[in-house]
């Protein structure tokens, strides 16, 4: 599950951060700027845009947190703050570019991966890592709202303004994209049988 | 987020993509350990600044220096009423009676922080007494010690500012905000050690 679910706030703070209290603000920025900024980052690739996207997402949070009836988790509401403001970025960069939010694969060469297997080792990591950034920014969103913030493709359609179709044919691509990824480790099944084929 | 939904999305994707159920599932673990940024220094600064300039944050000591404009205000008004109202001159009525601070709630609240306080200080000895960290340890751990650490340190910051004026109430949430991290951390640690012990 996301990192965001896992940090918990007193709701005495978020109380005083209602009233707008400085101190309580940058108790809750202190323990979400890392989770916030990593997403904003993943979804932009530029640490300035990322910087940006934390800056009106906390802000966003100061204007809004009165409102917040602590229904869901505090991490949760700040994570889709942060998530709509960063898919809000790749909708204004695509428009300026004179297309819509939509399939960008037509964008990309067909660029192979680093092939390496997923392990603890921090290479590999540092290869997913390169692979996912190499994906196209809307593949790369969908690939991150899915399988690392459990979101549903119902739930990204509806983010997006796409169809669930829309959603699930990104992921798709995307994990074909990452599959010379998990070649090493992963590859030699027991059965020795994919579970479906595309 | 509702389970069935995850597991149809989950049947979804198996039908969609060529990953068998231990890729998709090495992806989705190697995609979640994949370490996160902390944003730069500033960032909070410059949240801050916006904040301030839109009217989104108050000080403390702003609070308390209206709070003490307003008692000054009721003063003034009660001060009013008894010299204009004949009956109230005698002495003998609202004006004079002084309705005392409830001791009891002033006390239990004291008491309370003073708990907190020594539960704090307990913790930070305990964690003096766990051995020293391993220098080899796993880098999602040591980054979530960091960030507690950080959190920790961003309080004790909040809690020394000696200029910052104090509402009745607020000392004692972050000092259990202290606690609370506190004792994650000392998990985290205590965690570490003994498998450095394996």
């Amino acid at each position: 599950m996301s990192k965001f679910a896992d940090i918990q706030i007193d709701r005495g703070i978020v109380k005083r951060a209602a009233l707008g209290d400085v101190r309580a603000h940058e108790i809750i920025y202190r323990a979400f700027s890392t989770p916030v900024y990593s997403i904003c980052l993943r979804f932009t690739k530029a640490p300035a845009h990322a910087e940006d996207l934390v800056q009106e997402t906390f802000i966003e949070v100061m204007r809004s947190i009165a409102q917040f009836r602590g229904e869901a988790a505090l991490g949760s509401w700040i994570r889709r703050i942060a998530v709509t403001k960063s898919l809000m970025f790749l909708r204004s960069a695509w428009t300026k570019r004179g297309q819509s939010l939509a399939d960008d694969w037509d964008d990309m060469t067909a660029g192979e991966p680093v092939s390496h297997g997923i392990s603890s080792h921090p290479d590999d990591a540092m290869d997913l890592d390169a692979a996912l950034a190499s994906l196209p920014d809307v593949s790369r969103a969908v690939v991150w709202l899915h399988d690392v913030e459990g979101f549903t493709h119902k739930e990204i359609a509806g983010l997006m303004g796409k169809t669930e179709s829309f959603s699930k044919s990104q992921l798709s691509r995307a994990y074909l994209r990452l599959r010379p990824m998990l070649s090493v480790n992963h590859v030699a099944q027991p059965d020795g049988a994919a579970v479906g084929s595309y | 987020m509702n389970s069935d939904k995850q597991d149809s999305d989950k049947k979804d994707n198996r039908m969609i993509c060529a990953l068998t159920a231990d890729e998709m599932t090495a992806l989705q673990k190697g995609l979640r350990e994949l370490a996160d940024t902390m944003p730069p220094r500033d960032v909070w600064y410059k949240i801050r600044e916006q904040a301030e300039a839109e009217g989104l944050l108050t000080h403390p000591q702003a609070r308390r220096q209206m709070k003490w404009v307003a008692g000054v205000g009721l003063a003034a008004a009660a001060l009013i009423a008894v010299v204009m109202m004949p009956g109230i001159q005698t002495g003998v009525g609202p004006a004079s009676s002084v309705v005392p601070q409830d001791p009891l709630s002033n006390t239990t609240d004291l008491s309370n922080l003073r708990a907190l306080q020594v539960q704090s200080r307990q913790l930070e000895s305990d964690l003096r007494a766990l051995p020293a960290e391993p220098r080899v340890a796993r880098a999602s751990t040591v980054a979530t010690m960091s960030e507690i650490e950080d959190r920790i340190a961003a309080i004790d910051y909040q809690l020394n500012d000696s200029v910052a004026a104090w509402a009745d109430g607020d000392r004692e949430i972050f000092w259990r905000e202290r606690v609370r991290l506190m004792k994650l951390l000392l998990q985290l640690r205590y965690a570490q050690a003994q498998r450095a012990a394996y």
